[in-house]
C-alpha cells in the first residue's frame, strides 16, 4: 500500500520497529564480551554441505580426534580447545564471511579451513590483515601459502598442486612412458591452478600435450572433450576435477571405449568413486598423503570409537582429510602453547619453531620456515588407486 | 479511528509522512551508533543489513510499486559490485566509480527491460533468472575481465581527500545511503512516478487509457531496480573486500526478493525490515552450521504462512490510519473549469474496419462525433459497439480508415497517446485501480500520463481539492478515502467517470455506464453526460437504455453485426425501418405456451431465503427470496446488470459465501462447493455457453454426466442427438468450431445428461439469430412440459414469458415484482416500469454468432 | 562427424529428459496457472528414492521405480496442500517463494537422510556401450528418449480416454465450466501437482545410471526444464516436448563446439532473445488482448 493514505502515524510504529531492531540487533553483538574463556577456540570453515561435504565430514573427524587427544593431554595453555565450525557451502563469499565471523565474534586463536581452493583464496587476504593464524588442510592451490604478503598468516598440512602436478607428470612418464599427455580439468580455481602446474611440469621436460580441455561439475556428459583429445593425439590423460566429475569422466572414457592410462590428483579419493564410476574407476591412479591400509591401524580403531558410525575402511574416505586436519590441529595446538597466548603474531611466530611433532602422516621437524609454510612435500606423496572400494597404495 | 475524525486537518508535525521520515531517521542514527559502539564482526553485519536494504529499496519500486517480479536482482548487484571495483581498479577514484557502476546498471537494466516488460508472470521470473546466470556465468568466463572464479580483491577503500576510509566508516556510509533510499523511495511512492507504476501494477489497461506509457512505467521501474542495486554492489565490494562470481549466486535473487516479501512490499520500511531479517537469521543459524538452510528454508515457509502482507504489512492493521483533510472544490468552479481548458474539434471515425480471425467485427464505420453534443452508439449484443470503442482508444489497430481527433488520425496508436490527445473512456465493467483510494484513483488520472517531479508529492492540496471536486461534481458522496475495491456498484461509475475526467479529455467514450443502475440513478447520469457535453466535451455514448439515449443524444449512429445503418437524429434512428427491422426483429417471435396450465406442486425444489450475495463489499443480490416448484418452468427477468446471472452462479455454488440460505429438495445447499451441488442434481447452462474448444462434442456431453455412476450409454446418446438433431453431423467435431447455436445446443445436452433435479439456464439465446432462438425455445417448451424443473434467465422478456409458468422481476439485486407469466406478459407497463430498456432490447437478438 | 553424433545423442538424450520435466511444470501451469519451482528437487527426490529401494532395500527395479514415482507424486501432493493452496486461496504470489524454499528444505532433508556422497544408480544399460557412427553409446542414452516419448504419449493417451484425464483437460480448458460439470476442481489441481512430481521422479530415474545420486543434483535440471517449459509457451505438451529437443540440441551443440563453460552463457542469452521476438514462448500463443 504504497500511496500516503495508507501510511500510519509516527508513535505504534517507531516503538515497534525499534524493539524488533534491537531485538535482532543484539543476536550479533559479540559473543565473547571477554577473552579471558575457559576455552580456547579453533575456528573451521569448510563445506559442511552440498557435494563436498563428504570431505568436509573429514576435516570435521580429523580436527575432533586430535582435539580429544590434545584435551586428554590437559590442552594447550591450560584450557581444553573448544572448536567452532562454520559451513562455507564452497562460496568464497560465504567463507569469507564465517571467517570474519569466527575471528571477530567468536574470537577463535587460529582458522583451520578452506577445503575449495576459492574459498581459501578469499580468506587469505583477510586474515593476513587481522593477523589470524589460517592453517589449510585441504585446498591445494598452490598461491594459498605462496601468496605474497609480507606477513604471511597461512600456512598448509596438504597437498600443493604445484608439486602434484609435477608428481603426476613423472608418474605418467615412469610408469606409461606418456609422450603426449591431455588434461582434463573441472572448469573452477582448482582446475586453473593445475593448469598452470602440469604446463610447467610439461615445459621443465619440454614435452607437448594434446588440449587442455575444461568441463563442468554437473556435466552429465563428456565425450566430446574427450573425442577431441582422442583425435589429438593423447597417449595418457590428466584429470583434476572431485569425485562425482572425475567418475563422470570415467564413464564417458568407457562409453567410448577408450583405454587410456590416467594419473589424477587426489580428488577421487573423496566417498565412493568406484560405485560412482564403475569398475574402470580402478584404473585412475591418484595422489594421497595418507592411507588407512589395515583395519587395526590405531588411528583407525579410535577413529571407530569417537565415530560408531565408521564400520570399514570404505567408510573413512578420504583418510587424507582426516590425517591432514589431525596433523594441522597438532601442529597449531603445539604453536599456541609454544606462543603461550593465543595472539595471532605470536602463535605465527611460534609456527616456525616447533619441532618433532609426531602426527598421523609423519613426525614434523620444523614443518614450516618463512619461505615454505607448507607442513608436506613431494616426498610425502603415495600413489593410489582403488580397489574393491578401498583406497590401497601403489608399490 | 473516531478519534481521528474529529482531526480533520491534522497538526502537521504529526503527519504521517513525517512520522516515517523520523523513523527512518532514528533508524539511521541507531544504525550509526551501532556501528560507533561495536566493532568488527557487528559493525560488518550492520553494514550488510544496511546494503541489503538499499538493493530490496530498488526491489521495492520494482515489484512492490510497480507489480513485476525480478529474480535477476543478483545480476544488477554483481554489475555494480565488477563496474566499480574494475574501474577502482584502473585507477578511477571510488565515487566516481560509484556514479559510473550504478549508471552502468541503470543501463543493463533498461536494456533487460526491453525484453522483459512485454512478459508477466513465470516468463518474466524466466528473462530475469537467465539475466542473472548470464552476468555470473559472464564473470567466470572474462578472466581478464574479472579474475574468472578466483574474482578480484586488493582494492582500495574509499577516501576523501586524503583520508582513506576504515571500514567502520564504510559502513557508516552504507547506513547513510541506506536511510536516503528509504527516503527517496518514501517520496517517490508518493510522486507521480509512484502514481505511474501503482497504477501500471493494479490494472494496466486502465492506467494506458489514463496516459501512461506502459513501457516507460515499467522501463523505469527496472531501470531504477537495476540502478539502486548496482549501488548497493558497488558498496558491498569494499566492505567486502573481496568479489567473485560465488558471492552472486541466483539463490541470492531470491533472498532478495523474499526480503521484500517478508518485510511488506509496497511499504516504505519493508524493505529495511526484510534486509534485517533475511541478514540476520542466518547469523542467528550460524551455530547450526550445515543444518542452515534446513532451518532456513522452514522458517521461509512458515513466515510466509503467517505473514502474508509482511511484516510491517502485519503491523500496519494495529496502527490506526490517519485521515487528510480535504477542501473540495465547488461544482460550479469545477463546471467552469471544464469549460475552460483547451478542447479537441470533435472526434472523425472515417471508414473504421477490423476483422478479427477473418470474421469482420467492424465494417467500414464512419461518423463524427461533434464537441458539446453527445453521440450514441447503439446495437444489439454483439454489434461491434465495444469494438469500436476499442478502436478509437487505441486498443486495437484497425485493419483499414482512420479516427482523427481533429486533424491528427490517431488510428493505431497506443492507447497511452490516445489517452493524451484527448481521449477519455470508461469501461463496460469498471476497471478501477483497486488497492488505492477513491481520491488517489481521480489524482492518478490528472497528470494525464506525465511522471512529474520524481521526489514530488502527487497528492498535492491542490490535486486533492481538484480530485475531491471532480468526484462531488460527478455525484459520489462516499467516502473519498475509502478502498476503491470495496465500492458499490453505482459508486465504480462515477469514480471511474471522475477518473476520466481529470484527464481533461477533448472526447469522452462511456461504455455502458447506466447498465446495473436504478432509474434515478440512471436520471442523474444522464443529467451529468448532458452537463459535460454542455462543458464542450465530446461525449460518445454506448448504452443499452434506450430511454437514456434517445433521450440525451444529440445524433445516433445504429450498426449491426458491425455495419452501420444509420447515423442521425435520434428521430430519424428511431423511424428509420432499417433500425426497427434490425433491432426488433422481422416479425414478432413466439414460443410455445404450455398447453395445460400449471397446476403447483406441494414442494419446491428451488427456494431462496434472503439471498444476498455479491463480490467485494458491495453486495449485488439482496435478500432475493425465490421459489421453483416441481416441474416448474420460472423466468428470472431484469436489465443489464440486475443480478440475475449473479443469482444463478450463487445458486450453482460458483459465488461463495452467501448470505441466507439456498434449499434443494429440502436439503440446504448455500455451504456446498459447484461439484457437491451438481451431485445434489442442481445443473447450471452457464452464459456465454462455455464449452471445452478442444474437446469433440460427444466427449463435452460425456463430461456433463462426470457425476453419474454410469457413462452416458448409446440410448441416451441418441435420445439427445434426436432431440438436437443438430449435433448428429458435429458430435465428433471439436466444440470449439460450432457456431453459437450449435454451441448452445451441446451446452444444454450436456446439462440434461446430468439428469437434473433442476435445470438453470442463463441467456441461453444471447448472440443467436432469430431462426435458432426460436428452435431453441421450442426445445425448451418441451423440455417443460416433459417435467423437467426450469429457471430461466433471459434478456428477451417476452420470449421467456411466453415459454415460462412464472416469472420474477429482478432490480438492483431485488425482486421488485412477481407473478404468473401469463399475467407479467399482459402487464406492458410493469414490463416497462421495471425492465427499463429491457423492453426493447427483448427482442435484439438479430446478430448471427461467430 | 563422430563429434556431431556424439552431441546430437547426448542432446536428444538430455532434451527428452528436459523435456519430461517440462511437461510437469506445464501440466501444472496449465491447470492451476501455479508451477511447482520445487519440481528440480522432484527429480532428485526419483532418483534418491529409486536409489534407496532398489540398492538399500533390494526391491526389483520393476516394484522400487514404481514406489519412487509413486512418492514424488505423494511428494506433489505434500507441496500443493502446504506450500500452493493456502497462498492460492489468499491469491498471493508467495507460492513462489514457498515451493523455492520447499525445494531447499527437500534437498536438505535428502541431505542428512540419505548423506552427502554421491552415489550411482546401477543399470544393466550402462555397463557396456554400443558404437555408433564411431561414438560410444549407453543403452541408457537409447532408452531415455524412447522412455520420455513413450511417457508423454501414455499421458496423453490418460488424458483423453479416461474420465478423469479427461476432467483434467476440461479444468484446463475451461475452469469454470469444469465446477458446472460437478468436477471438484481442487482435487484436480492436486493431482495435476501429482502428475508433475511424478513426471519429474520418472526423469529422475532415467537420467541417474548416467549421473549419480546426491541431494542436489536435480536444482539445474529443474531450472533448465524451466527455461524449455517457458520457451514451449506453456499451453501445448507437444510444445514442450519439442522445446525441450531443442533445448538439449542447442545445449549439447554448444557444449560440444564451444565448450561447456559457456553452455550458460550462450543458452539463456538465446533464451532472452527468442522471449524478447516471442514474448509467449517459441512455440505459445500470443494471448488476445481483452479489454
Amino acid at each position: 500500500m504504497p500511496i500516503s493514505s495508507h501510511i500510519p502515524k509516527l508513535t505504534r510504529r517507531a516503538a515497534l520497529l525499534g524493539a524488533a531492531a534491537a531485538l535482532m540487533f543484539s543476536a550479533v553483538l559479540p559473543a565473547h564480551n571477554a577473552r579471558a574463556e575457559d576455552t580456547v577456540k579453533l575456528g573451521l570453515v569448510a563445506a559442511l554441505s552440498g557435494q563436498s561435504a563428504k570431505s568436509g565430514e573429514a576435516i570435521t573427524r580429523g580436527i575432533m580426534l586430535a582435539i580429544d587427544k590434545i584435551n586428554a593431554d590437559g590442552g594447550v595453555l591450560g584450557k581444553p580447545i573448544e572448536l567452532v565450525s562454520r559451513d562455507d557451502e564452497a562460496n568464497p563469499g560465504k567463507g569469507l564471511v564465517a571467517a570474519r565471523e569466527l575471528a571477530q565474534r567468536e574470537g577463535v586463536a587460529a582458522i583451520i579451513g578452506g577445503l575449495d581452493t576459492p574459498v581459501s583464496f578469499a580468506i587469505v587476504p583477510f586474515v593476513n590483515q587481522q593477523k589470524i593464524p589460517f592453517i589449510g588442510p585441504w585446498a591445494a592451490g598452490t598461491g594459498i601459502t605462496k601468496n605474497g604478503a609480507d606477513e604471511n598468516y597461512v600456512f598448509r598440512v596438504s597437498a600443493v598442486d604445484e608439486y602434484v602436478d609435477e608428481a603426476i607428470t613423472e608418474y605418467l612418464i615412469a610408469n606409461y612412458g606418456a609422450k603426449k599427455p591431455g588434461m582434463i580439468l573441472i572448469n573452477n580455481p582448482w582446475g586453473e591452478s593445475n593448469e598452470k602446474g602440469l604446463l610447467k611440469a610439461l615445459d621443465k621436460r619440454g614435452m607437448e600435450h594434446a588440449g587442455i580441455e575444461k568441463f563442468e561439475s554437473n556435466d552429465v556428459d563428456v565425450v566430446p572433450q574427450l573425442t577431441r583429445l582422442k583425435e589429438n593425439g593423447a597417449d595418457s590423460l590428466f584429470v583434476v576435477a572431485n569425485v562425482a566429475p572425475t567418475a563422470q569422466v570415467i564413464k564417458s572414457l568407457d562409453r567410448m571405449g577408450w583405454d587410456v592410462p590416467i594419473s589424477s590428483h587426489w580428488g577421487p579419493a573423496g566417498g565412493r568413486f568406484t560405485e560412482l564410476a564403475g569398475k574402470s574407476g580402478e584404473k585412475v591412479h591418484f595422489i594421497q598423503t595418507y592411507l588407512f591400509t589395515d583395519a587395526a591401524d590405531p588411528m583407525f580403531v579410535k577413529l571407530q570409537e569417537k565415530f560408531p558410525e565408521i564400520k570399514t575402511l570404505a567408510d573413512v574416505t578420504p583418510a587424507t582429510g582426516i590425517a591432514n586436519a589431525y596433523d594441522a590441529t597438532l601442529l597449531t595446538a603445539a604453536a599456541i602453547e609454544k606462543a603461550g597466548s593465543t595472539d595471532g603474531a605470536a602463535i605465527r611466530q611460534a609456527m616456525y619453531e616447533i619441532s618433532g611433532i609426531k602426527g598421523m602422516i609423519k613426525t614434523y621437524d620444523t614443518p614450516f620456515t618463512p619461505d615454505d609454510q607448507d607442513a608436506l612435500g613431494p616426498e610425502d606423496y603415495t600413489f593410489a588407486h582403488f580397489v574393491d572400494g578401498q583406497i590401497i597404495p601403489i608399490k | 479511528m473516531k478519534s481521528l475524525r474529529k482531526f480533520k486537518n491534522p497538526i502537521p508535525k504529526l503527519n504521517k509522512p513525517v512520522a516515517l521520515d523520523c523513523t527512518i531517521i532514528l533508524a539511521v542514527i541507531g544504525g550509526l551508533i551501532g556501528v560507533s559502539i561495536t566493532g568488527g564482526y557487528t559493525q560488518f553485519v550492520i553494514g550488510l543489513v544496511a546494503i541489503t536494504t538499499v538493493l530490496c529499496v530498488g526491489l521495492n519500486v520494482l515489484y512492490g510499486l510497480t507489480g513485476l517480479v525480478s529474480l535477476g536482482q543478483v545480476g544488477f548487484f554483481a554489475i555494480g559490485a565488477y563496474a566499480s571495483v574494475i574501474l577502482t581498479l584502473a585507477g578511477l577514484n571510488f565515487w566516481l566509480s560509484l556514479v559510473a557502476a550504478t549508471l552502468i546498471a541503470a543501463i543493463a537494466g533498461c536494456v533487460l527491460a526491453i525484453s522483459a516488460v512485454r512478459m508477466a508472470g513465470p516468463f518474466l521470473a524466466m528473462v530475469t533468472i537467465a539475466f542473472a546466470f548470464i552476468v555470473e556465468h559472464g564473470a567466470i568466463e572474462w578472466r581478464s575481465l574479472t579474475g574468472g572464479q578466483n574474482g578480484l580483491m586488493g582494492f582500495p577503500m574509499p577516501q576523501i581527500g586524503s583520508y582513506v576510509f576504515a571500514e567502520r566508516d564504510l559502513v557508516m556510509l552504507c547506513v547513510i545511503v541506506g536511510g536516503i533510499g528509504l527516503l527517496a523511495f518514501r517520496r517517490l511512492a508518493v510522486s507521480g512516478w509512484g502514481m505511474a507504476m501503482t497504477s501500471m501494477r493494479d490494472a494496466e489497461i486502465a492506467a494506458s487509457s489514463l496516459g501512461y506509457n506502459a513501457f516507460a512505467v515499467k522501463a523505469s521501474g527496472f531501470a531504477i531496480a537495476a540502478a539502486v542495486a548496482g549501488l548497493a554492489g558497488a558498496l558491498y565490494a569494499p566492505l567486502m573486500m573481496f568479489i567473485a562470481p560465488s558471492n552472486f549466486p541466483i539463490s541470492q535473487s531470491i533472498l532478495y526478493l523474499f526480503a521484500v516479501i517478508l518485510g511488506g512490499a509496497g511499504t516504505v520500511l519493508g524493505p529495511f525490515v526484510g534486509a534485517s531479517v533475511s541478514v540476520l537469521l542466518p547469523e542467528l543459524l550460524s551455530d547450526f552450521a550445515e543444518y542452515r538452510l534446513l532451518i532456513f528454508g522452514a522458517l521461509l515457509i512458515v513466515v510466509l504462512l503467517i505473514a502474508p502482507r509482511g511484516l510491517v504489512g502485519m503491523a500496519e492493521r494495529f496502527i490506526p490510519i490517519a485521515k487528510r483533510g480535504v477542501k473540495a472544490i465547488p461544482p460550479a468552479e469545477i463546471e467552469a473549469g471544464l469549460k475552460a481548458y483547451p478542447k479537441s474539434d470533435g472526434l472523425t471515425v472515417d471508414n473504421v474496419s477490423i476483422s478479427f480471425g477473418g470474421v469482420k467485427a467492424v465494417n467500414s464505420v464512419s461518423f463524427a462525433a461533434k464537441p458539446g453534443q453527445v453521440t450514441s452508439i447503439i446495437g444489439p449484443n454483439g454489434a461491434g459497439k465495444t469494438t469500436l470503442l476499442n478502436i478509437i482508444s487505441g486498443f486495437y489497430k484497425p485493419t483499414e480508415g482512420a479516427v482523427r481527433i481533429g486533424d491528427q488520425d490517431i488510428a493505431g496508436r497506443p492507447t497511452d497517446f490516445a489517452a493524451r490527445s484527448g481521449i477519455a473512456r470508461t469501461y463496460q465493467a469498471t476497471r478501477l485501480f483497486e488497492n488505492m483510494s477513491v481520491i488517489d484513483n481521480v489524482i492518478a488520472g490528472l497528470p494525464v500520463g506525465r511522471f512529474g517531479a520524481p521526489f514530488s508529492v502527487i497528492a498535492s492540496d491542490k490535486n486533492r481539492s481538484h480530485a475531491a471536486g471532480l468526484l462531488a461534481f460527478c455525484g459520489y458522496l462516499g467516502d473519498i478515502d475509502a478502498r476503491a475495491g470495496d465500492l458499490p456498484h453505482v459508486d465504480r461509475r462515477l469514480v471511474e467517470i471522475a477518473r476520466s475526467l481529470a484527464t481533461k479529455p477533448g472526447v469522452l467514450l462511456l461504455d455502458e455506464p447506466a447498465a446495473g443502475l436504478m432509474h434515478a440513478d440512471k436520471v442523474s447520469l444522464a443529467k451529468l453526460l448532458r452537463q459535460l457535453a454542455d462543458a464542450g466535451i465530446t461525449v460518445v455514448l454506448v448504452e443499452h437504455d434506450m430511454e437514456m439515449v434517445m433521450g440525451i443524444s444529440d445524433h445516433i449512429l445504429a450498426v449491426d453485426a458491425g455495419t452501420p445503418i444509420i447515423f442521425g437524429s435520434p428521430q430519424a434512428v428511431q423511424n428509420d425501418p432499417q433500425v426497427i427491422a434490425a433491432y426488433l426483429g422481422d416479425g414478432e417471435m413466439t414460443a410455445r405456451p404450455r398447453p395445460i396450465p400449471f397446476e403447483v406442486g406441494a414442494s419446491p425444489v428451488i427456494e431462496t431465503l434472503r439471498l444476498t450475495a455479491g463480490y467485494g463489499a458491495a453486495p449485488v443480490l439482496q435478500s432475493v427470496d425465490l421459489k421453483v416448484q416441481q416441474g416448474e418452468m420460472v423466468a428470472l427477468l431484469g436489465a443489464n446488470g440486475a443480478g440475475k446471472s449473479t443469482f444463478l452462479t450463487a445458486l450453482a455454488g460458483l459465488l461463495r459465501p452467501v448470505k441466507g440460505s439456498i434449499v434443494l429438495n429440502n436439503e440446504y445447499i448455500h455451504t456446498l462447493a459447484p461439484h457437491q451441488i451438481v451431485e445434489q442434481g442442481l445443473i447450471l447452462v452457464p452464459e456465454g455457453r462455455q464449452v471445452f474448444p478442444e474437446l469433440t462434442v460427444r466427449e463435452n456431453i460425456e463430461l456433463g454426466a462426470y457425476k453419474q455412476p454410469k457413462p452416458v450409454s448409446k440410448d441416451e446418446l441418441e435420445a439427445i442427438l434426436k432431440r438436437f438433431p443438430r449435433l448428429r453431423d458435429r458430435i465428433n467435431s471439436l466444440a470449439g468450431h460450432l457456431s453459437g447455436g450449435e454451441q448452445q445446443m451441446m451446452a444444454i445436452a450436456r446439462g440434461l445428461v446430468a439428469k437434473p433435479k433442476a435445470l438453470l439456464l442463463d441467456e441461453p439465446s444471447l448472440g443467436l439469430a432469430p431462426a435458432m432462438t426460436e428452435e431453441l425455445y421450442a426445445i425448451l417448451g418441451e423440455l417443460r412440459d416433459e417435467g423437467v424443473t426450469i429457471l430461466l434467465v433471459d434478456q428477451m422478456a417476452t420470449m421467456a414469458l411466453s415459454v415460462a409458468d412464472y416469472a420474477y422481476v429482478l432490480e438492483q439485486g431485488q425482486v421488485v415484482a412477481q407473478g404468473k407469466a401469463s399475467e407479467l406478459r399482459r402487464d406492458e407497463r410493469l414490463i416497462a416500469a421495471y425492465l427499463g430498456g429491457a423492453e426493447q432490447t427483448t427482442k435484439e437478438p438479430k446478430k448471427v454468432a461467430q | 562427424m563422430t563429434l556431431l553424433i556424439a552431441a546430437l545423442i547426448t542432446g536428444i538424450g538430455l532434451g527428452s529428459m528436459y523435456g519430461l520435466v517440462a511437461l510437469g511444470f506445464q501440466i501444472t501451469y496449465s491447470v492451476s496457472s501455479k508451477v511447482n519451482f520445487a519440481q528440480g528437487s522432484m527429480v532428485m527426490l526419483g532418483a534418491v528414492l529409486g536409489f534407496v529401494f532398489c540398492e538399500q532395500y533390494g526391491f526389483p527395479v520393476i516394484l522400487g521405480y514404481p514406489l519412487a514415482i509413486l512418492c514424488c507424486g505423494v511428494a506433489g501432493i505434500l507441496v500443493e496442500f502446504f506450500l500452493v493452496r493456502p497462498f492460492a486461496i489468499r491469491n498471493s504470489e508467495a507460492w513462489l517463494m514457498a515451493t523455492v524454499a520447499g525445494g531447499i528444505l527437500l534437498d536438505n532433508v535428502v541431505l542428512f537422510t540419505f548423506g552427502n556422497e554421491p552415489r550411482t544408480l546401477p543399470s544393466n544399460l550402462v555397463s557396456e556401450s554400443w558404437n555408433v557412427f564411431g561414438t560410444g553409446v549407453y543403452p541408457q542414452q537409447i532408452l531415455i528418449p524412447i522412455a520420455a516419448i513413450g511417457v508423454a504419449l501414455a499421458l496423453n493417451a490418460l488424458f483423453r480416454h479416461t474420465r478423469q484425464g479427461r476432467a483434467l483437460l476440461a479444468v484446463v480448458q475451461n475452469l469454470q465450466a469444469a465446477k458446472l460439470m460437478g468436477i471438484n476442481t481442487t482435487v484436480m489441481v492436486t493431482g495435476s501437482f501429482a502428475i508433475s512430481s511424478m513426471l519429474a521422479g520418472c526423469a529422475g530415474l532415467l537420467i541417474a545410471p548416467l549421473f549419480s545420486v546426491h541431494s542436489d543434483m536435480g536444482t539445474l535440471f529443474g531450472l533448465k526444464a524451466f527455461a524449455v517449459a517457458i520457451l514451449g509457451g506453456m499451453t501445448s505438451a507437444y510444445a514442450v516436448m519439442l522445446a525441450g529437443f531443442i533445448y538439449g540440441l542447442v545445449e549439447a551443440g554448444v557444449t560440444t563446439y564451444l565448450g561447456s563453460s559457456y553452455t550458460f552463457i550462450v543458452v539463456f542469452a538465446l533464451v532472452i532473445a527468442v522471449l524478447t521476438i516471442k514474448p509467449s514462448g517459441l512455440f505459445g500463443r500470443a494471448a488476445i488482448k481483452k479489454v
